[in-house]
């Protein structure tokens, strides 16, 4: 393909190498350094995507990131990216693009039927049409609407790409490149700042690049490139291209996208596609420009309608005249520039189109175009289809006149890009002279320079740019030293468009949001029907609600409901935006962690181990605990943790308990300190004793609970839970340093130190007394029934044994330094086999601790007390404890508060469910009638038969009463018989054995 | 007599893959084994008592603040105020300290990072400024890589830093760190 409409010379693209790309499956060919925007316009392309309510013909309005009309999806499979704007996607060579949003084809497209339709499409359409009945909402409406009225398709495929976060710090963030923010780069880079300078476009330079100015002697591109050379050379200066800052927060914070790979077919190799930076900055200065403002006219929406800025851009950046013969239509001088340079590239430009009638600097362009000029005059509308082929002109006399032509350039006046100043809630402020919202308040720490200060020369631009930037090192405390600003050729006239805000002439649908479908009749509509301030106009009409963030469309709307409601701008509303200020990928956000890597994986020391004998693994928490060992012939985890409780219970297992939480006290005060945490007193426990604790949470709410050994005088050792572990090391410190500082005690994890193992059952003594070094006694004598000391096993390896039980069997706990765990399970697993031992998993755990009543997760929910516990006679009386107070409180001693009792089924074939609600025999469910629920269930091995643990009002004076545990969730209705809850060995003989 | 048992790291292969950069390498991780660590906090009015304690014993300061000081094998490192962590890389024993005492040599695992891309590279995973200006060696800091609680100080100006981590995470915290150095030329090798 020819490209047919690439001038002769100029801009800033690789003309010696060709590119190829797909549009729709037709091949093209484009430069290095052209966008496909500008690529497609080389190649006469205009039509590139139909619009998202009424599907008409879309073609190219700007150069930049506000594009609200040439959406396309990039790429295909997997990697197909919906929305993407084609004035930002940079070309590369094979890039494919997909026209959005039409069927069959971009060029016909049977839903543009919408358009005949649409008097009933405005404003308010959905809410008003598809109302009855509700319920269609759902399944019906918005399904068919969605289908309709879309944007791109998503893959639908697993993102095949990496992201990646990064931190970065600087004395001076400046964001945006254009004369103002590589003005403040220089200087804040000169003094020896850190300084990061984000650009969102892959050239830097802004306007620079776009208009043919004059700095010193230089043309403007020309200054920009050495700019950008000399900002490269500074060691402490980093500048990102292809990186727009998308959020503001607090403290100096700044969030921006890096688009690493978006310009390849596909990342490189170890490349993340984007890398979202969270920077942390000392001082900033926003240097982001400011975006041109369209005028609505009939029609305004006919591919061949672009703004006059991004004409420049095309043609002087991109060596692309987007047209051949040209209408300008304009409130502001600032389309001169646009006159001159179509002209300069070989353009006819036929009308000149002066909404005013009082620009003496573009009827001067004008003239020198040879162009018709029309005073204070209007674009009555734009006509063909898929293609401009002309447009009506009215004088400002009530003549008209019909002009050819294929392009029209559109100069409305400026809104400066103050979005990144709102996103920490201040308001921007009008300024009725410039015809813009300025910054109100800044950000802290935050400047503004350039035209998003309202300054658009670029003599001024320059020199607030080294003025911010230099304040900004200095702040830092770097010496910036005198400013030389460059001398700049001669500004344009007034370029301020204050209005006209749209074409008097009403033919046709005029577009205020193109890329919402929103026209100055919907505008219109809003404010008939009373939604008149600007956050109910956004809402009714959707204005400024699409990707594009409403950033050609948001002031322009203000303005229209400002003249229609005859008030001020101010009067009327302002526009604020919030983060992000372009759309950012959630991959991006998640950065590297995501699927298993979305948090760490801890493993207990017995992991590689259980991994070779084949064990079924379970997350709890952060931590993988083996489930159950399988063994051959075993068809489930039933079978398994059946085998695994019956070998606990008649010989021996054994159960990595490593991954409960294990803190080291020590000090002085360790007891005192330990009787203020927990319901029972532990400064009375003898050194080498461990004692069971509840820890209650200030409002008598039952925390955590486990074991805690006195190791020495001033020297105790505590458990607590696998899920609480850090919660209850925050409680501690806490407590420690808020409460009570004056107390003598000190902390330290201990968690993964210790490989901790349970060895349970009636052979587990015979076990340990095989792995202990000679002279230690583990005889029920020198170690009973919560006893504890410190020996060495296996040849000198130090170890602390602790004759604790989970289980309910005679059992002990063996602590060696984590290095040995590994050793250790595969030592114990030696020793046990004369004594038939295996391993055990959290299955077979979970069933034990059910046979023995022991509270666990489902009891210890964040609503049970002490007393519904069946722990009400731990709280001491002698001494004061955190919840103690609250516990008393009258909700708490209310008789009829369900608590722990065990549960059998009536039937004893028939399987109980945690869950279940209790409900009394003959009653009818209903909330009336629940006295309760089920919170754990198991099949116990041990008695044959399901056994469950549950809260029942007054549960403990109800034993032998049959009750009905309704749980229609799962359709189940039992009678269960309420028992004691603890249903293996009640006396406790064996773990004393 | 049970047999002897044998000491393992944290890291295995299959958890922790190595890896090898196509060129010059960017950056080395490195396991460190076998450190010997304490975390040691000043009792209550003896705090004068410990300090005089660690000079007698080692000829150190403690620090105060996030910093880490060393001479030979021995290193005190700032863990907050009146705690440190006390690392050898000899067989050392802080027990008889005058201070609250818990052994952490299994209690944490440690890497090594050294190289010209290790900042860029530990600047993907932890918030605090490493530029030379705010960081150098001696520096600590204790914060968190991506979700991991971590303890980092910078050895050298090479330069080279020494992150500490729970045992029980460095295996995730290994993997991490080679998904963030593959693009920056990680040279990643298990001891032993």
């Amino acid at each position: 393909m020819s490209q047919s409409n690439r001038l002769a010379a100029g801009g800033l693209i690789d003309r010696a190498s060709s590119i190829g790309f797909t549009f729709d499956g037709r091949r093209y060919a484009g430069h290095p350094g052209d966008t496909l925007a500008s690529a497609l316009l080389a190649n006469g392309v205009k039509l590139v995507g139909r619009s998202f309510k009424y599907h008409r013909p879309r073609g190219v309005l700007t150069a930049g990131s506000e594009e609200p009309n040439a959406l396309v999806e990039l790429r295909s499979g997997a990697r197909r990216e919906p929305n993407a704007k084609a004035t930002v996607a940079e070309l590369y060579d094979g890039l494919e693009a997909t026209s959005q949003n039409r069927w069959p084809s971009l060029a016909f497209d049977l839903m543009a039927v919408n358009q005949l339709a649409s008097p009933v499409f405005v404003a308010g359409f959905y809410y008003k049409t598809f109302m009855w009945p509700a319920k269609f909402w759902e399944k019906l409406y918005e399904p068919m609407i969605r289908r309709a009225a879309g944007l791109g398709r998503l893959s639908g495929e697993a993102d095949p790409d990496s992201y990646e976060k990064i931190t970065a710090h600087c004395d001076v963030l400046v964001i945006g490149s254009g004369p103002a923010g590589l003005a403040a780069a220089l200087a804040a880079g000169r003094s020896g700042a850190r300084v990061i300078l984000a650009e969102e476009d892959f050239a830097l330079g802004g306007r620079l690049n776009s208009d043919r100015r004059l700095i010193g002697d230089k043309t403007s591109a020309a200054w920009a490139a050495e700019a950008v050379a000399e900002l490269e050379s500074l060691p402490e200066v980093t500048v990102l291209r292809r990186t727009p800052v998308v959020g503001v927060y607090d403290d100096g914070v700044y969030a921006a996208l890096e688009r690493v790979s978006d310009h390849m077919r596909e990342p490189g190799a170890h490349q993340p596609r984007q890398r979202l930076w969270r920077i942390v900055a000392k001082r900033s200065v926003l240097a982001a420009g400011a975006l041109e403002r369209p005028i609505p006219f009939g029609g305004n929406d006919t591919p061949g309608v672009m703004l006059a800025s991004a004409v420049r851009t095309y043609l002087n950046r991109f060596g692309v005249a987007p047209g051949k013969r040209a209408v300008v239509y304009a409130n502001n001088d600032d389309a001169a520039a646009t006159i001159a340079d179509l002209a300069a590239a070989g353009c006819e430009v036929v009308a000149v189109v002066d909404a005013r009638g009082d620009a003496p600097a573009l009827h001067a362009a004008a003239r020198a175009a040879r162009a018709s000029l029309v005073f204070g005059g209007a674009i009555a509308r734009a006509y063909g289809g898929r293609s401009l082929k002309g447009c009506e002109i009215v004088d400002g006399r009530g003549g008209g006149f019909k002009v050819a032509c294929d392009l029209i350039a559109v100069s409305g006046g400026w809104n400066p890009s103050i979005q990144l100043t709102t996103h920490l809630s201040a308001r921007p402020v009008w300024d009725d002279r410039l015809a813009a919202f300025l910054p109100g308040a800044r950000p802290v720490g935050m400047e503004v320079a350039g035209a998003a200060e309202g300054a658009y020369g670029l003599g001024d631009a320059l020199a607030a740019g080294f003025r911010a930037g230099a304040a900004a090192a200095e702040a830092c405390g770097f010496a910036a030293g005198a400013v030389d600003v460059p001398a700049t050729d001669q500004e344009p006239g007034d370029t301020h468009g204050r209005g006209p805000w749209r074409s008097p002439v009403k033919r046709g649908k005029a577009f205020v949001d193109f890329q919402n479908d929103v026209t100055v009749s919907d505008v219109e509509l809003a404010a008939r029907e009373g939604f008149k301030s600007v956050e109910h106009l956004k809402r009714y009409t959707t204005l400024g609600m699409a990707t594009d963030q409403g950033r050609t469309s948001n002031v322009l709307g203000l303005a229209l409901m400002a003249e229609i409601t005859g008030r001020s701008i101010p009067e009327t509303g302002i526009t604020a935006a919030r983060a992000p200020f372009t759309p950012v990928a959630i991959g991006a956000l998640a950065g590297a962690h995501r699927h298993k890597e979305f948090r760490p994986t801890r493993l207990p020391p017995s992991h590689f181990w259980a991994e070779e004998q084949g064990a079924v693994f379970t997350e709890t928490g952060q931590w993988m605990r083996a489930a159950y060992f399988p063994r051959p012939g075993e068809k489930d985890w039933f079978e398994s943790a059946v085998r695994e409780v019956t070998t606990v219970r008649t010989a021996v297992g054994v159960y990595d308990a490593s991954t409960l939480g294990k803190i080291d006290i020590q000090g002085a005060d360790a007891g005192v300190f330990l009787d203020r945490v927990y319901v029972n007193a532990f400064s009375s426990l003898a050194v080498g004793k461990a004692r069971y604790g509840l820890m209650l949470r200030e409002d008598g709410v039952a925390m955590d609970d486990g074991t805690t050994t006195r190791l020495g005088e001033t020297h105790y050792y505590m458990t607590t839970t696998t899920a609480n572990a850090g919660g209850v090391m925050r409680h501690l410190e806490l407590c420690k340093q808020w409460l009570w500082p004056e107390l003598d005690v000190h902390f330290s994890s201990v968690t993964d130190q210790w490989a901790q193992y349970a060895i349970a059952g009636p052979r587990s003594r015979e076990v340990v007394a095989a792995l202990v070094d000679e002279g230690f006694d583990v005889s029920n004598e020198a170690l009973p029934y919560m006893g504890a000391r410190e020996l060495t096993v296996c040849g000198g390896v130090k170890a602390r044994l602790f004759r604790l039980s989970f289980s309910g069997e005679l059992a002990y706990e063996l602590a060696v330094p984590a290095r040995y765990g590994d050793a250790m399970i595969r030592a114990i697993i030696k020793a046990g086999e004369p004594f038939g031992i295996c391993p055990y998993g959290a299955e077979a755990l979970a069933i034990m601790r059910i046979e023995k009543g022991h509270a666990a997760g489902p009891e210890l929910n964040g609503n049970t007390t002490a007393a519904d516990l069946g722990m009400g006679k731990m709280l001491s009386k002698k001494k004061d404890f955190i919840g103690r107070t609250m516990s008393g409180r009258e909700a708490f001693l209310d008789p009829e508060r369900p608590s722990l009792v065990g549960f059998r089924p009536v039937d004893r074939s028939a399987r109980l469910r945690s869950g279940a609600h209790f409900v009394p025999r003959g009653e009818t469910p209903s909330a009336a009638n629940d006295q309760g629920y089920m919170t754990s269930t198991a099949y116990s091995p041990s008695n044959g038969h399901w056994i469950g643990l549950g809260f029942l009002a007054r549960g403990p004076e109800r034993m032998g009463e049959i009750v009905r545990a309704y749980d229609p969730v799962r359709g189940g209705d039992v009678e269960v018989e309420v028992v004691s809850p603890v249903f293996v060995d009640p006396e406790g003989a064996r773990l004393r054995g | 007599m049970a047999e002897t048992l044998v000491a393992r790291s944290a890291l295995r292969a299959h958890v922790a893959p190595p890896a090898a950069p196509a060129g010059a390498p960017g950056f080395t991780l490195r396991e460190v084994p076998d450190l010997t660590l304490a975390s040691v906090a000043a009792l209550k009015g003896r705090e004068a008592e410990l300090a005089e304690a660690v000079r007698a014993a080692y000829g150190l300061d403690l620090p105060q603040g996030p910093k880490r000081v060393a001479s030979g094998p021995v290193a005190f490192v700032g863990a907050g105020p009146g705690k440190w962590l006390a690392v050898s890389s000899a067989a050392t024993d802080f027990s008889a300290l005058p201070a609250a005492v818990a052994d952490q040599s299994d209690g944490r695992s440690a890497f090594r990072l050294a190289g010209p891309k290790a900042r860029e590279t530990l600047a993907t995973l932890i918030q605090v400024d490493l530029h030379p200006r705010a960081f150098g060696a001696g520096d600590v800091a204790l914060t968190h890589a991506a979700s991991i609680a971590v303890t980092l100080w910078q050895l050298d100006d090479e330069p080279s830093y020494e992150i500490l981590m729970f045992r029980t995470y460095a295996a995730t915290l290994w993997r991490w760190i080679v998904e963030a150095g593959r693009s920056r030329g990680v040279e990643a090798r298990l001891a032993g």
